[in-house]
């Protein structure tokens, strides 16, 4: 069925945005079979955001793990992370949509900025829903957007993360669809989202896969990468999907006391946001708090791609608490001098329990964004 | 059955109350009362976490209905009682993802079993053909959504697809009451009208008798939900709050 990626996806929405979804999907069709789009989406990759970014190889990690570890370096884009690269990607759809008025939701803030930045980049309005607990870990994320010119709506539902911000986001969408395009930030959502989103973010995958033929004259043992909604794990798992190559996701496991991100893990099947896929819920359905140290990885859903490659068994899904991440944010500032956001110091953290089972194998790890956004919480838990 | 409820009526309004709000007992009681006010149906919300097409008052009625302690399994144990109490039809209204775990089929059957006649599903599947075929084998209605944007050819899908009534959304956006509604709304229901032999009922916005009047001046029916529940939250006694409010909106 349309949209579908086995069991999961689908498009469950208000039937306001049906023809929406419609209009959508047509501009997707036609735009990624139109060299010219893909061509002015490469232009901007290169020449905005300073692609292709570096794999670079992690010496001093490597030697303390026994591994053979390269860094996709997707924190040296223009504004620190991956979000940039589906930000342009839809920018330049809804301008061909000749859509007047930009909106998002944000969690970590990464993909506010992002979008924001591309606003500011076309002169387009815009607004980005944030959560107020979200707005007090990732207050500078909250004054960048601002000074780029966007609206920051403060949502105080529910839990006041990014979940909310996204339903907020939805209900927006609702009320101006017309004049409106959501850009919305992970490979979650209705079809054609999540199909969009990883196009974009595919660019991640591809570079990745050249440079480590060219650098090792061999394909990885494991790509790892952290799993929010899961847009920078499926853009570099994507490129390996055909590959005997082990595909890793790391979800968040919060505190480890039952409140965590971690959907694969200990969600059920189930709709949030417009599609069907692993979703932490209760036994009435409801939708239950979720908590992370990453604001990026505080959501009780993940996009269906994942859920998928979960049940065929083609990507295994793995866990990492704050603690890990904590330690693995100082480390990866020890010994590489690159300090990692929240949500991907998951994916470096993951590294220790990896090594306990593998020895000089080849890993690849999606360093998704910087961590200068994280500074604050991280000082606030120790040195 | 639901739509020979709404022909049967001169003056056909169906509120919409939350479950649970502010206990399951009080919702019977509201029901009652609702229905002795001459309610032509009642729309029963199951409170979610997350309703994405519900404004302010709606979601934080959700919210308390939830923090109050609504569960599926008290819904269940109430919704007999409820439906034997009255003669007009019980819709419910949810959200798919509740429905969806305890299993869809398992669930409507449960609904039907216990005397619910429609449902209404703001977020159903956009290929929604299994689910009617469902619904119709268990004999429930499955009650549509026209929104103000849906084009010909999706209406004809929608209406093809839908028992009971068509609901017509007057608006684009969320629930919640609005001071004036647009003007297209005759229109759209004029067209919905022409496509279908089943009962037309606007909802999203209404608020007034005024706005009532107008409504019902080209639909068969009329929708009222925020409006009565930000009456009934405010209240001390959400019964006689629930039943004044519904005489207000005017009568036969
Ligand atoms: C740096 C970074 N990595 C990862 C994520 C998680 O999102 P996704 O799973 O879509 O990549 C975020 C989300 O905010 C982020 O900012």
């Amino acid at each position: 069925m349309k949209g579908y990626f086995g069991e999961f996806g689908g498009q469950y929405v208000p039937e306001t945005l049906i023809p929406a979804l419609d209009e959508l999907e047509q501009a997707v069709s036609d735009s990624f079979r139109d060299e010219i789009f893909w061509d002015e989406f490469s232009s901007y990759m290169r020449d905005y955001v300073g692609r292709p970014t570096p794999l670079t190889c992690a010496k001093r990690l490597s030697a303390h793990y026994g591994l053979d570890v390269w860094l996709k370096r997707e924190d040296l884009n223009h504004t620190g992370s991956h979000k940039i690269n589906n930000a342009i990607g839809q920018i330049l759809l809804a301008r061909r949509m000749k859509k007047e008025r930009i909106i998002a939701e944000t969690g970590a803030g990464q993909h506010g900025v992002a979008t924001a930045t591309v606003c500011a980049l076309f002169g387009m309005p815009c607004a980005v829903y944030m959560g107020t607990e979200d707005i007090r870990r990732q207050h500078i994320n909250v004054e960048r957007m601002r000074l780029l010119g966007a609206e920051v709506i403060p949502v105080e539902s529910g839990t006041a993360t990014l979940k909310d911000a996204t339903s907020e986001a939805i209900r927006d969408w609702v009320t101006n669809v017309d004049s409106t395009y959501y850009l919305l930030g992970s490979a979650v959502g209705s079809h054609p989202y999540p199909h969009m989103v990883k196009m974009f973010q595919k660019i991640i995958g591809e570079e990745a896969h050249s440079q480590i033929l060219e650098k090792t004259g061999k394909l990885p043992d494991a790509v790892i990468a952290s799993v929010g909604g899961g847009s920078n794990a499926i853009g570099v798992f994507s490129a390996f999907i055909d590959d005997p190559v082990e595909l890793i996701g790391v979800e968040a496991y919060g505190r480890g006391n039952g409140k965590n991100g971690a959907s694969i893990n200990f969600g059920i099947p189930g709709v949030l946001h417009g599609a069907r896929s692993h979703l932490l819920q209760d036994t009435s359905g409801q939708v239950l708090d979720t908590h992370s140290i990453a604001a990026g990885l505080d959501y009780p859903g993940v996009g269906p791609e994942h859920s998928y490659l979960s049940t065929i068994k083609r990507a295994s899904y793995r866990l990492v608490d704050d603690s890990q991440a904590l330690a693995a944010f100082r480390l990866l500032n020890r010994l590489e001098g690159i300090a990692p956001a929240l949500e991907s110091s998951h994916a470096i953290g993951y590294l220790e329990q990896y090594a306990k089972e593998h020895e000089k194998t080849t890993v690849i790890v999606n360093l998704s964004g910087r961590g200068d956004k994280d500074i604050h919480t991280v000082l606030e838990e120790g040195l | 059955m639901i739509s020979d409820a709404i022909r049967n009526k001169n003056r056909a309004v169906i509120p919409y109350i939350t479950a649970g709000l502010p206990d399951l007992e009080t919702t019977g009681e509201i029901i009652r009362a609702l229905s002795d006010a001459g309610a032509a149906a009642i729309e029963i919300g199951l409170p979610f976490s997350d309703p994405m097409a519900d404004g302010p008052v709606l979601q934080k009625a959700s919210h308390m209905a939830l923090q109050a302690g609504f569960t599926m399994e008290g819904l269940m144990e109430n919704l007999e009682g409820w439906t034997s109490s009255t003669d007009i039809p019980l819709i419910i209204m949810s959200y798919i993802n509740p429905i969806m775990r305890g299993g869809m089929k398992e669930t409507l059957e449960s609904f039907r079993g216990e005397g619910v006649q429609g449902v209404i599903i703001p977020d159903l599947p956009a290929d929604a053909r299994d689910l009617f075929n469902l619904c119709r084998g268990i004999g429930i209605d499955l009650i549509r959504l026209v929104a103000p944007t849906t084009t010909v050819s999706r209406k004809k899908e929608v209406i093809s697809g839908c028992r009971g009534f068509v609901y017509a959304v007057s608006v684009k956006g969320v629930t919640g009451a609005r001071t004036a509604l647009p003007e297209e709304v005759s229109s759209q229901v004029k067209a919905i009208k022409a496509m279908t032999d089943l009962p037309v009922c606007v909802g999203f916005g209404v608020s007034t008798a005024r706005q009532v009047d107008d409504m019902l001046a080209f639909a068969d029916g009329v929708i009222v939900g925020s409006h009565i529940m930000a009456v009934i939250m405010d209240a001390p006694d959400p019964v006689k709050a629930a039943y004044d409010c519904f005489r207000e909106l005017g009568m036969e």
